[in-house]
């Protein structure tokens, strides 16, 4: 199921009970969405990536119809459903914190969601039983969520989200609660299941290692606007603005100033050189992780940048190094409006 | 909660939730408020209840009933004799409770029994505490020496009998509020105090009573509010019901009002004086708001 | 454990005795007495446990007041009617104030909570008169309906509900479940040990209840227990072993209730306390 989103815009009041003692003041307006517009295709894991306050769950709530849009069209396959409560859309939802019911075991969890739409018990616990299955939970069914892990608590989140087989998940910032390496873990389980159940998925985080890992398209959002909307390879390699050229990549990306321009290089696209040519300067800091080594150069201009050299270096602190990078890795932006430049 | 715009549908969901609720106490809660206040200024005949006298009438003769100036000297007293020391003592029996001793679920039970008690069977065992020739009080007193006196009878013992009567009863809801406060004080704050060398005494002073002030606060004000209302534990311990006490010695506005309305049957000078009670609560509840604002200590 | 220590335990200890003795001779007088001869009760040094005890006095209550048992009947119909009353409008009104939007909801909230102020001596004469006007004295109606919603109670809920994960709720309407079938389905389990508060609370205070009932009664077939146990001195004179088992049939439920129930009434009370 296709889903479309037309100018979708969303201000919120200032809140209800400080403007009641503030009357006269002028009533505080916070747009959250503006005029945002996108397709999201069927079977797509399409993320909403963005710094926290963007507005990406706010859009995510938007597609539940947890929140009523101030305007715009909101699609799902050829039907408008704009006006259409939560509990109609027929969606699944994951939360932050799993949103589990904490009264009922695992297994009525999951049923919760079929018994609302009055499935047969037999088809129920078959449906039931399938989905634990494809999260593998099925040893967990009578236990109660407080007795889960945080992992097992997104798998249950996960399966009750699909059981009514829905034609859209929304996953809002799925992943947060997790420790480390139960987050790398999950992010695959999320992708394993979004694909071989072969459903639609909207997939909001501030993570934008977890955008460029699970999706298929990515959409970049900041104070409400869409920046940037498509494949994680190439919002990497070709950031519409300063935004996101800054937002996408870890270590950060390098801006310089250069021929009244914002320039922008990527860590890994500078290479030592033997004599002076893109940046000159003395190394300030160097540490080794693993295979590489990070270095950080500062220029005799007080400009910073990082970079990558060869974990076995020579390299010392207050070593002067010349970096080079090739023509096609810098990116130049425009001072003034942040948009990118000098493409052909 | 989000802040998008409540929808008339949504709106008219919610007063149907609400409906129950809003029924009852705009019947019983709210709109008796406002009758009282124009009650308090008319005079009603008795029994058809046709207003009869409208003005300050009520309140001009509650200023010259000396019965009112009675019972509001009472209730003072009556305050005065309570609340303070009821605090003082649970405050001691919460610190007390609050080291680690062995039964203190037991002790701070027994000490919480009087509040699931009725007022009126705890009123009976007292004036059977309290009587004069066979009461247990005067006869454990007997043991220290103490002339056996007439509790219950005598307008001068009236007001101490039923005084000590209602600090015993309190002490319960008192303690439990106390060593809820305690709770939340940082056992690390002792242990600092301790380490700074200071006594059991001084922890109490630097720390204890400071970090409890709210609770000590709330139990002021629930307390002055509480004893201003006192009734039923009079028209119990008290026999006769005509007076409340020997010549009347034990009345309170309270009751002051329950008198000119049962007795008397006059609705608009019982509510006058009610009115003044309230007007009184409130006075002492800003003042205790205004003092504590300067005492108490909040995080 | 040095000398000093353990003489401030023991010290400690009796002090905790002594107040618990001073607490508990008033109940374990009561009781005594009650089970006394009416010579017994005149003698000194009293008689702590008399043999044999005289339950006779109990059914002998009933000589000089017919309706006791009814009021037993009352008190029991009137609390648990009443509290289930007052619970399912709390439940129903908290529901609003913490989950659902709406006009006004602020403004009545602060309303209620300002009425919450008021004492209740205010609303006596207005609400008597209210009864008379409705025909109900006398009757059940009277004694229940004023107190079937309780400002308290909804403020209490409501403070409950709020902590309760809106996530939970945007789950449940994800999950194709509707605004009622949520507050039933999900938010009253959740909400058990505030309810459970609530409850011992209400019971409690309907059970002891005396003002009110004393003016909205007359006739003793309606009576509450309070009620008859203050007028049963008037029918009875100065018996004191009956006057005592009275008291006793009055105050046993709610120590039996307390007994069983403290965790949770000491935890009502403390959280209002906290709240203050």
């Amino acid at each position: 199921m296709d889903v479309h989103l037309k100018g979708l815009t969303m201000a919120f009041d200032g809140h209800e009970t400080a403007s009641l003692f503030k009357r006269g003041s002028a009533p505080s307006k916070v747009i959250a969405v503006n005029n945002f517009s996108a397709t999201i295709k069927s079977g797509e894991m399409v993320s909403l990536l963005g710094p926290s306050g963007c507005g990406k769950s706010t859009t995510l709530m938007l597609l539940a119809g947890l929140y009523r849009p101030t305007s715009g069209q909101i699609i799902f396959g050829g039907e408008d459903v704009t006006r259409i409560d939560a509990e109609k859309r027929g969606i699944g939802m994951v939360f932050q914190n799993y949103a589990l019911y904490p009264h009922l075991t695992v297994r009525k969890n999951i049923l919760f969601p079929l018994k609302m739409k009055k499935v047969p018990k037999a088809e129920a616990n078959k449906k039931m039983e399938e989905m634990a299955r494809l999260v593998q939970i099925e040893h967990l069914l009578d236990r109660k969520p407080g007795q889960l892990s945080g992992g097992q608590q997104q798998r249950v989140a996960i399966a009750r989200a699909l059981v009514k087989e829905p034609k859209l998940l929304l996953l809002d910032e799925p992943l947060s609660n997790l420790d480390a390496r139960l987050r790398l873990e999950m992010r695959e389980e999320i992708r394993r299941i979004q694909l071989k159940v072969g459903i639609t998925a909207v997939f909001v985080t501030h993570d934008q290692e977890e955008a460029m890992s699970i999706s298929d398209r990515i959409m970049l959002m900041r104070d409400g606007i869409l920046q940037q909307e498509c494949h994680p390879q190439e919002m990497y390699r070709k950031p519409v603005n300063i935004f996101a050229a800054e937002f996408i990549g870890s270590p950060p990306i390098n801006m310089l100033d250069r021929d009244g321009q914002r320039v922008g290089v990527r860590p890994e696209h500078f290479t030592l050189s033997q004599e002076q040519d893109f940046f000159t300067g003395k190394i300030s800091h160097l540490e080794t992780i693993g295979r590489d080594t990070l270095i950080r150069v500062q220029s005799a201009e007080n400009e910073t940048v990082r970079t990558f050299v060869d974990g076995n270096t020579t390299l010392k602190i207050d070593d002067t190094c010349h970096l080079s990078v090739k023509p096609e890795n810098i990116h130049r932006f425009n001072p003034a409006t942040g948009e990118r430049v000098g493409d052909a | 909660m989000d802040g998008t715009r409540p929808t008339l549908l949504g709106t008219l969901k919610a007063y149907i939730y609400l409906l129950p609720a809003l029924l009852v106490l705009g019947t019983f809660s709210i709109y008796p408020l406002f009758r009282s206040l124009f009650m308090a200024f008319t005079t009603v005949h008795r029994r058809t209840l046709e207003v009869e006298e409208v003005g300050l009438h009520n309140f001009r003769f509650l200023m010259d009933d000396p019965r009112f100036a009675l019972a509001l000297r009472n209730t003072f007293t009556f305050v005065l004799g309570v609340v303070p020391v009821a605090i003082l003592i649970s405050l001691g029996i919460a610190v007390l409770l609050n080291q680690k001793i062995r039964g203190a679920t037991f002790f701070r039970s027994i000490f919480f029994l009087p509040f699931v008690t009725s007022t009126i069977a705890i009123a009976m065992v007292w004036n059977w505490i309290f009587h004069e020739r066979h009461g247990l009080l005067n006869y454990f007193l007997g043991f220290v020496g103490v002339d056996p006196r007439p509790w219950i009878d005598h307008p001068d013992h009236a007001m101490t009998a039923l005084i000590i009567m209602s600090i015993w009863s309190r002490l319960g809801f008192n303690i439990i509020i106390l060593l809820a406060g305690m709770q939340t004080i940082d056992k690390q704050l002792y242990l600092a105090a301790k380490v700074d060398g200071a006594s059991a005494w001084h922890r109490f002073k630097t720390v204890t009573v400071p970090l409890l002030s709210p609770s000590i606060f709330f139990l002021t004000v629930m307390g002055v509010i509480g004893s201003f209302r006192v009734f039923g534990e009079i028209y119990a311990l008290f026999p006769g019901g005509a007076t409340a006490g020997p010549a009347n010695s034990a009345l309170t506005v309270v009751y002051y009002v329950f008198q000119r309305f049962w007795d008397d049957r006059n609705f608009g000078l019982a509510t006058a004086a009610a009115l003044v009670l309230f007007v009184i609560i409130l006075c002492f509840t800003l003042l205790q708001f205004w003092v504590g604002k300067k005492l108490v200590h909040y995080k | 454990m040095s000398t000093k220590a353990v003489i401030g335990r023991v010290v400690i200890y009796l002090i905790l005795a002594m107040g618990a003795l001073i607490m508990l001779v008033p109940f374990v007088w009561m009781l005594s007495t009650s089970l006394q001869t009416a010579h017994q009760v005149n003698i000194r040094p009293p008689i702590w446990i008399p043999i044999p005890a005289q339950w006779g006095n109990y059914s002998r209550i009933l000589d000089f007041a017919p309706h006791f048992p009814r009021s037993f009947v009352n008190n029991l119909v009137v609390a648990s009617i009443g509290t289930i009353l007052e619970l399912t409008t709390a439940i129903l009104a908290a529901f609003a104030f913490s989950r659902l939007r709406f006009w006004g909801r602020d403004i009545l909230f602060y309303i209620l909570l300002a009425t919450m102020m008021v004492p209740g001596e205010i609303m006596l004469i207005p609400n008597f008169l209210t009864i008379v006007r409705f025909e109900w004295l006398d009757t059940y109606r009277a004694l229940i309906m004023p107190w079937a919603a309780s400002i308290l109670s909804i403020f209490l809920l409501r403070q409950f509900f709020l902590a309760i994960p809106e996530q939970l709720s945007y789950a449940a309407k994800v999950d194709g479940c509707r605004d009622f079938r949520f507050l039933w389905s999900i938010m009253v389990p959740l909400a058990r040990p505030a309810l459970v508060t609530i409850a011992l609370l209400a019971v409690i205070s309907s059970w002891n209840a005396f003002m009110w009932p004393l003016i909205v009664t007359n006739s003793p077939s309606m009576r509450t227990l309070p009620l008859a146990l203050a007028l049963f001195r008037g029918e009875a004179g100065t018996f004191f072993e009956l006057l005592m088992a009275a008291s006793v049939v009055v105050v046993l439920p709610m120590i039996i209730l307390f007994i069983f129930m403290q965790k949770h009434i000491v935890a009502g009370v403390s959280r209002s306390g906290l709240k203050g």
